[in-house]
């Protein structure tokens, strides 16, 4: 039998299906974002010299041993452990280069939707708030994560490749869990403070300059109270001091501060918490102006 | 009559796009109609002549002095951007008085200035919420009012009715009307052509960064030879008067609505058409209900310039 | 009747002054004003927690704690602020689009550029001082007769006045042409500035914040926490003051150029 179709619009008679990962979409389009920045492409490979240097330090040690001779009654200069990890991880250049990933890559994350008032847009598809939210912190993760869990993990991976044995794991079989548990602490901590900042202004420039200002002058205040009050609490105040207490309990080293690292976690706790709430008020469909 | 704003040539580039293509034009007081479909180049027109950005070829004088780093020629110029954009932290009273200070004028001056303004846009009651709390038609009108408020010679609105009710739009064009019989020039751009319609038939059509035509539509009209004129006549025997004009040579096609009681033809002469018409009536008798031009509009025009 | 206008065209001097009143009031409401001010505070909190720990301590102590104060306006106040506020001079305008609210508008664009600037600069060191002088005379406040304690705090509130001026000046440059000009500026402000005072010799003079160092008051002492003279080699203070007003000036210069050839598109 011969049937003749209208041109134009058929309305869709298959099944539609909601996606299992709505949030990705928004992923996606913020790291894409990103990286259409050309300062940021040009910093965001930076971000990975470190772990370039880091990794010459471990094929060096492996091969320090061909240069004995060389090195006449030394011990070896580079010495491979967990606190050599915790040192790629939490050390103040590291720490310095994913803040400034974050604000040149996501300091927008949320102040242009409030910029555009695109939250209306997107809260008018089936989109949870926490799908909106999952949507962004994971743009925080790729970039951090890409930059801690990737490379420690191939540190570790080359570690073992050049030492040409599995000792090393043996010796430090807790060491991987270490690299990815502090990673996702870091990545999850900043992807919190990140959102946080992003979400008070609708002004680009000023959410960069305050996720740099407030990172930057927690530890001068960090300095200026402990050479008031000489004492190692005050370390509380420094956002990099809890990262790298925080680190250093993970890493099963000795804490750089003489505060319970129990204190840190609540820090970084309590910012990540004080986050939340910001952004669950902050984060709506429909703005009220008063 | 003087020519207020003239431009030779004007060109601009984007980079490789080109916003605007050898534009040459003589307006003079009274509304002009800038209009075209989205990207067509208006607003990069109006940006040339309000001196927001340099032509790559060609230039723009207003009353004869060149606009680009002219501010003076500003005293006598009001321009209400497209963008919806404000200093949003301020009251409308407070971004109208503060923008009048800018001109220098003296406090009292400024106040006075800055009611009346609000007041023909109708927002004294408004005036100390803040910019960030209207709605979008109280929005584009305290934009309007600060293009005004300072009494200038010269009115330049890009989009102006954009995100006003019907009711506002009204208003708004009556406002214009009123500033052209005080003498003032005005240049009006819209994508909406029936709003440039409402205002003046004085137009420039431009498309794809060129001048398509300029003049009075009517005028513009009967030069585009190449569409003959439509004209609907609506009577009680649409059938009966079709058969008086099928002989008739100037008429190249006849076609009857779907009730069959208007009749749609298409000629190159009207005016011919229009007395044979007269002469058909006093005839027959007939009694003719409606007598309309379909394509005697800015659309249709605008269609036909499109599409040649 | 339509009441009189003002007849003068605009000069440049009225420009400038139109501009700077209407900034100045525009700079106070915002959001980010308070922010800026409240950073203010912290000094006046460290200042009341030094003098509370402090209690009958020698003043010595507490003449190191001023430095200590001094360490986070010179370092870290003036280059936040001015890099915030000097980037924003033109950027605020392009990324808000309400520029053509002042292009078209019978004022010079160089009137325009610079009102906003003295606007903003204004602001920026009546926060400063008011910050300064609370807080140096809550840690000075047994020496209120000294004569010497009030020109001392004219020379610190001198040296950040015209950090500011400077600060501002090459910030506001930056910002006229460069997109991301935020992130040179933080290169600038917390890289080069921090790094340079370890280079020996001239190089120190290619920063601004040497100038500052040169024009703070020194304790006769020295003494272990002189953080910020560390490794100073000062350039004469009458020098330092002509350098800052010299490169603010020629910054300025330059970014006035740039403003009134440049043309603003704004991201559609």
């Amino acid at each position: 039998m011969a049937t003749v179709r209208e041109k134009g619009y058929y309305h869709w008679e298959g099944r539609l299906t909601e996606s299992r990962f709505p949030w990705w979409p928004i992923t996606r389009t913020g790291i894409l974002l990103a990286f259409k920045k050309r300062g940021f492409r040009f910093l965001f490979a930076g971000a990975f010299l470190p772990a370039v240097v880091f990794l010459a330090g471990i094929y060096i040690s492996e091969r320090l041993e061909d240069f004995k001779f060389m090195v006449r009654g030394s011990e070896r200069l580079i010495n491979i452990n967990p606190a050599y990890f915790k040192t790629y991880l939490a050390n103040d250049g590291i720490l310095f280069l994913m803040i400034m990933v974050l604000v040149l890559g996501c300091a927008g994350l949320i102040s242009d939707d409030l910029k555009h008032n695109s939250l209306q847009i997107y809260f008018s598809r089936p989109l949870r708030k926490q799908d909106y939210l999952l949507g962004k912190m994971a743009v925080v993760f790729f970039f951090i994560l890409i930059v801690t869990l990737i490379p420690g993990l191939l540190l570790f991976v080359f570690k073992l490749v050049f030492a040409g044995s599995f000792k090393f794991f043996l010796d430090y079989p807790w060491l991987i869990l270490s690299v990815i548990g502090y990673s996702l602490i870091l990545t999850l901590f900043f992807a919190f403070y990140t959102l946080l900042l992003s979400s008070l202004s609708k002004n680009t420039r000023y959410v960069m300059i305050l996720l740099f200002m407030i990172y930057i002058f927690s530890d001068i205040l960090y300095g200026i109270l402990n050479g008031i009050f000489r004492t190692p609490l005050m370390a509380l105040f420094s956002i990099k001091a809890n990262l790298q207490q925080v680190a250093a309990f993970v890493f099963a080293e000795k804490l750089p501060h003489a505060v319970p690292v129990f204190w840190s976690f609540l820090v970084l706790a309590a910012v990540c918490g004080l986050s939340a709430l910001v952004l669950h008020r902050k984060i709506r469909g429909v703005e009220v102006i008063r | 009559m003087t020519t207020v704003i003239e431009t030779k040539s004007l060109s601009k580039w984007y980079g490789n796009v080109l916003g605007l293509s050898d534009v040459s034009l003589e307006i003079e007081a009274g509304i002009t109609g800038l209009l075209g479909p989205n990207g067509a180049g208006k607003s990069t027109f109006m940006k040339l002549i309000t001196g927001q950005m340099k032509p790559n070829i060609g230039g723009v004088t207003v009353r004869g002095e060149e606009v680009w780093n002219n501010f003076r020629l500003f005293r006598k110029i009001g321009f209400c951007p497209e963008q919806d954009a404000f200093y949003e932290d301020v009251t409308g009273w407070e971004f109208l008085t503060g923008l009048l200070r800018l001109y220098g004028f003296r406090p009292a001056e400024v106040t006075g200035r800055a009611a009346r303004a609000l007041e023909i846009v109708e927002l004294t009651a408004d005036k100390d919420r803040k910019i960030r709390s209207y709605s979008r038609g109280m929005r584009q009108r305290v934009k309007f009012a600060q293009s005004v408020a300072h009494d200038p010679d010269i009115i330049i609105l890009d989009e102006p009715l954009s995100g006003l009710d019907p009711l506002g739009k009204r208003r708004l064009i009556r406002l214009v009307k009123d500033f052209q019989s005080e003498g003032k020039t005005i240049i009006v751009s819209s994508h909406v052509l029936p709003e440039i319609e409402a205002m003046t038939s004085r137009i420039i059509m431009i498309h794809q960064g060129k001048i398509l035509a300029q003049g009075d539509i009517h005028g513009i009209r009967d030069l585009i030879e190449r569409y003959p004129h439509m004209i609907s006549v609506r009577c009680a025997d649409a059938r009966a008067v079709a058969a008086r004009f099928v002989q008739d040579p100037s008429i190249l096609k006849m076609s009857f609505g779907p009730d069959a009681r208007s009749l749609v033809v298409e000629t190159h002469n009207r005016d011919a058409f229009f007395s044979r018409l007269q002469s058909v009536v006093l005839e027959t008798g007939i009694e003719v209900e409606e007598i309309s031009s379909p394509d005697d509009n800015l659309q249709a025009v605008f269609d036909y310039l499109v599409v040649r | 009747m339509k009441p009189k206008a003002n007849a003068d065209f605009p000069s440049f001097g009225m420009s400038f002054r139109k501009v700077f009143a209407f900034f100045f009031f525009l700079g106070r409401k915002t959001g980010k004003a308070r922010v800026f001010f409240l950073l203010g505070l912290i000094p006046i909190a460290i200042a009341v927690m030094v003098r509370i720990v402090m209690a009958g301590r020698s003043g010595d102590v507490v003449a190191v704690f001023n430095e200590i104060l001094i360490v986070f306006f010179v370092t870290f106040d003036i280059v936040i602020l001015s890099l915030f506020y000097g980037t924003s001079i033109v950027a605020e305008e392009t990324e808000g689009r309400t520029l053509p609210y002042l292009t078209t508008r019978p004022l010079s664009k160089t009137g325009i550029f610079l009102g906003k600037y003295a606007a903003y600069v204004s602001l920026m060191f009546l926060m400063v001082t008011a910050s300064l002088f609370v807080s140096f005379f809550i840690m000075n406040g047994h020496r209120f007769r000294d004569p010497m304690l009030y020109l001392t705090f004219l020379r610190y509130a001198a040296a950040l006045g015209l950090g500011i001026l400077a600060y501002t000046a090459f910030f506001a440059f930056l910002g006229t042409f460069l997109k991301r000009a935020i992130l040179i500026g933080l290169i600038f402000g917390f890289g080069w500035e921090n790094v340079i005072q370890y280079f020996p010799g001239s190089t120190q003079k290619f920063s601004l914040v040497h100038y500052m160092k040169s024009l703070m008051p020194r304790r006769a002492s020295g003494g272990p926490f002189s953080i910020l003279l560390f490794r100073l080699e000062p350039t004469a203070p009458a020098v330092a003051m002509v350098m800052l007003v010299l490169i603010a000036a020629v910054f300025l210069a330059l970014a006035c150029w740039l403003f009134r050839m440049k043309e603003y598109l704004f991201e559609e």
